[in-house]
């Protein structure tokens, strides 16, 4: 057994490093909260009523929001797999996985616009049948629209991915046998996406679990509170950082199993695109028309909310703005963030994802108890963060850089770059995992006999087929370390903001206009990363030829 | 020899290096847009010394940051908490008893607080327009009373200044019957807000008739906008105020300097600052008067506040009353 692991040490001690480290950071992070709380650690997890209240509402909206965005996912990747080919279907696609990485309160307010009391569908309604449907947009269905919009979309593009995976092969199979569109989706689409919808479903839950913002602005009442709230309230009104702790305890408990049991699921690799998919023969006419109809409804619904901040914003005074030394400063402190920060995101990916693969394919370590707990330790130290608040994560900071002293500078980066990646760390790894994986299974046996290795290996075997993904996670972590606002607030000062951090102070004291127009400055960035990054790397090549 | 040289260069450098005093405030108060950069010019020019704000999310979080870091704090004063959360600053014994004269104070109110001293206040209000509400509630109950389509905005009273200043608003008018008006006044509620940003840009979003603001916040858009449709709801029975206040902390290295600041912020200099950049009334009597705009906004007859202490005391068990009143 030894012997297999020794085999396989270049891949295994990168990522076996990264992983404790993220582990140890984990433990740092709680351990100081832990020491700050001093002598009242006896109420340990005394619930109250309202925290179980709380708790109970959690679970329910983001198991509803799960269900509603994954079936929304999965109807609307459909319809994009089946019309492979219309006009701007990139853009669209580049438009869909947008929405879960701005910060959450353009993309509410977004939706506000469309869909509030006084938004443009109340008009059109009036308008139209002299009726409105007042406020629907708040209370519990707020809520769950909110997280459909950001979630349904990030489904649908990540299981447009295993769609088009599906080998084309069996779509003439299924042809030639005469399956109708439902039998064939039973039978040849449903297995090939299921793993993918289950662990994205996992993702789905964890973020809605956790959800902040949009419970406040949209829930409308108190009881709609996520546990994060009754977080927030007890490190800045009450200062019981044990309290907070506990509650951080038990989302984490809830959100450990949940990470547990779909990092035991089974990549399955079949589902990894290898080539574009084309299908040459057209669906039936009402299937088209069905197709094409979910398709445009999803456009009015998901690009709408992002049109309407290019209108709220396009009035502001651009030359204002972008004179403003404020501005300046945040912005590049953003962009020099969001870049480094998807850097080491990705090395970090490559390194986790390098070593867990090790452990999936029988060909290389064979399954064994120890191979089951590295394994499990690799992917669960990649997606932990996803369940730790990032309230808790930022105090915890905080106190590590009263501990330590450091000039502000460096906590601050510290702290916003270790935030921002372990943040990004989960989707990027489900970005790149299934594509390392299935590299290795193609390519294994023919690098071992050539004892093709290291550099070389990467540079033949690994790169033309992860660049693509790469590409994706680069741009994927870049966008969601520039929305971020959790962090900044503990370490933020006039040196030192981001540009988020400056649209909440510009909302903060009446310059709505200059809000706008910042919010669609960050819209532009994050939709011109989205789209441009991913195709430079779908270009580079190390070889020629 | 080297010692005494040293020490000669040390000594010079003390004395041409200018002093620094940092305050700790919330994020628009040391926005480049709102009174920090005009204070520190004029503060920085009459005591030869450098002021630097830091910003955080919240006053109560600049409390809270101060706190976290105990020993080691860099801040020497920490700027903005209100009278309601006062009391939860001074328990923590971290401020230093105050030698400001405060007797020059303008105040609907006698100030004898010897920790904190007050630099601007504002009275909370409900804001609408006027283009579209034209018979606005005068009282409590008329806001209850209204068309049952009659939506307000407010903030959450346990992440929001406003929200906690509303909270005792109802609760200093209806006593023990605030769990009632509570449960009356939910329908009219459309949501509840982490913060005043938030539940502002709601409203000027056309979201809701009404939000809960500053009486001050007509003065805004009067000033910066040219607009006179944006009114406050004038509550015959008063409005709930809210005192801005300042404290020096104990563990302060520039201790005379902070004293002069706290003395500084009752100076004409400084008052005149507040009513354009803070969008509230300065707590001395202006020489020149209030800017023009403020003269046509309401000021309430009739002042609310609730004594720190009190609040201080039983702030949980009203926050849990009134979440009692609204659960579903």
């Amino acid at each position: 057994m030894l012997k297999q692991y020794s085999r396989f040490r270049g891949s295994l001690i990168p990522g076996l490093l990264v992983s404790v480290f993220l582990l140890i950071l984990a433990f740092a992070i709680f351990f100081t909260l832990f020491d700050a709380t001093g002598a009242n650690k006896s109420t340990f997890l005394t619930l109250s009523p309202r925290v179980i209240g709380l708790l109970k509402f959690t679970i329910f909206q983001a198991t509803l929001s799960t269900i509603l965005s994954i079936i929304i996912g999965i109807i609307l990747a459909w319809s994009l797999a089946h019309q492979s080919r219309f006009f701007a279907r990139s853009l669209l696609i580049a438009l869909f996985s947008s929405s879960l990485v701005l910060p959450t309160i353009i993309v509410v307010f977004g939706l506000i616009t469309i869909l509030g009391r006084n938004g443009w569908l109340n008009h059109l309604s009036l308008y139209l049948f002299n009726h409105t449907f007042e406020g629907f947009l708040y209370g519990l269905s707020g809520i769950l629209i909110a997280h459909v919009y950001l979630n349904a979309s990030y489904a649908a593009r990540a299981l447009l991915h295993s769609f088009e995976a599906i080998p084309k092969q069996r779509y003439k199979l299924a042809k030639s046998l005469g399956f109708s569109v439902f039998k064939r989706f039973i039978l040849i689409e449903w297995p090939a996406i299921k793993q993918s919808v289950l662990s994205i479903a996992s993702v789905v839950f964890l973020l809605t679990f956790t959800s902040f913002a949009i419970v406040l602005i949209l829930g409308g009442n108190p009881s709609y509170n996520t546990l994060e709230v009754a977080i927030y309230e007890a490190v800045k009104l009450d200062f019981d950082i044990s309290l907070a702790l506990e509650l951080a305890f038990l989302q984490l408990g809830i959100s450990v199993i949940l990470v547990f049991f779909s990092s035991n699921l089974k990549t399955n690799i079949s589902n990894v695109k290898m080539q574009s998919l084309f299908i040459p023969w057209a669906e039936p006419l009402f299937v088209r028309f069905l197709q094409i109809t979910i398709i445009f409804v999803s456009c009015v619904f998901f690009i709408l909310p992002l049109i309407a901040i290019v209108f709220d914003g396009i009035n502001a005074d651009f030359i204002r703005i972008l004179k403003s030394t404020i501005f300046i400063k945040s912005f590049s402190t953003s962009v020099i963030i969001a870049s480094i920060s998807s850097i080491i995101t990705v090395v970090f990916t490559l390194f986790l994802s390098n070593a867990r693969r090790n452990f999936a394919l029988k060909s290389r370590i064979s399954q064994s108890k120890v191979g089951k707990i590295i394994e499990f330790m690799i992917s669960f130290s990649g997606s932990l963060y996803l369940a730790i608040p990032s309230l808790v994560l930022g105090l915890g900071f905080f106190l590590l850089s009263q501990k330590f002293i450091a000039p502000h500078l460096f906590w601050a980066s510290f702290a916003l770059l270790s935030a921002n990646v372990l943040m990004s760390l989960p989707f990027s790894i489900s970005v790149i995992y299934p594509s390392m994986l299935k590299t290795a299974t193609r390519y294994d046996k023919l690098c071992f006999s050539l004892n093709i290795s290291g550099f070389k290996r990467w540079i033949y075997c690994e790169w033309p087929f992860l660049k693509e993904s790469i590409g994706y996670a680069i741009a994927l972590s870049f966008c969601l370390s520039l929305g971020d606002l959790g962090i900044i607030s503990l370490f933020g000062n006039q040196d030192f903001s981001t540009l988020p951090w400056y649209l909440y102070g510009l909302m903060g004291s009446y310059q709505n206009n200059d809000a706008a127009g910042v919010a669609l400055i960050l819209l532009g960035l994050t939709l011109s990363v989205f789209i441009f990054v991913p195709k430079i790397f779908a270009k580079e090549n190390f070889v020629k030829g | 020899m080297l010692k005494i040289i040293l020490g000669a260069i040390l000594l010079l450098g003390s004395l041409f290096a200018k002093e620094t005093l940092t305050i700790y405030t919330y994020d628009s108060f040391a926005a480049s847009w709102g009174p920090a950069p005009l204070i520190k010019k004029a503060f920085e020019k009459k005591y030869n010394c450098n002021l630097k704000f830091v910003a955080t999310d919240s006053a109560i979080g600049a409390f809270r940051k101060v706190q976290l870091e105990g020993k080691n704090t860099k801040a020497d004063i920490v700027l903005g908490l209100d009278t309601n959360t006062a009391e939860l600053a001074r328990k923590s014994g971290l401020f230093a008893k105050h030698h400001a004269d405060t007797s020059k104070l303008d105040l609907p109110i006698k100030w004898n607080d010897d920790t904190f001293v007050p630099f601007d206040y504002s009275y909370f209000a409900f804001v609408y327009d006027s283009n579209k509400l034209k018979n606005p509630p005068s009282s409590f109950d008329e806001l209850a009373n209204m068309p049952k389509n009659f939506k307000i905005i407010i903030e959450d009273p346990r992440s929001s200044t406003p929200g906690l200043g509303l909270l005792l608003w109802i609760k200093a008018t209806y006593k023990d019957k605030a769990y009632e008006y509570w449960k009356k006044l939910a329908p009219h509620i459309l949501t509840i807000t982490k913060g005043w940003s938030e539940a502002y840009n709601l409203f000027l979003k056309g979201e809701a008739d009404m939000v809960l603001s500053y009486t001050t916040s007509p003065a805004y858009h009067i000033i910066e906008e040219k607009k006179y449709n944006y009114k406050t709801a004038n509550f015959k029975a008063g409005h709930y105020a809210g005192i801005e206040i300042a404290g020096m902390l104990k563990s302060s290295k520039h201790k005379k300097l902070a004293g002069e600041f706290l003395d500084f912020m009752l100076t004409q200099q400084f008052a005149n600052i507040i009513p354009t950049t803070n969008w509230s009334y300065p707590v001395i009597k202006l020489k020149k008067g209030l800017p023009k705009g403020f003269d046509s906004i309401y000021v309430p007859s009739k002042m609310i506040l609730m004594d720190g202490k009190t609040v201080e005391k039983n702030r949980k068990i009203y926050i849990n009353e009134w979440l009692r009143a609204l659960a579903k």
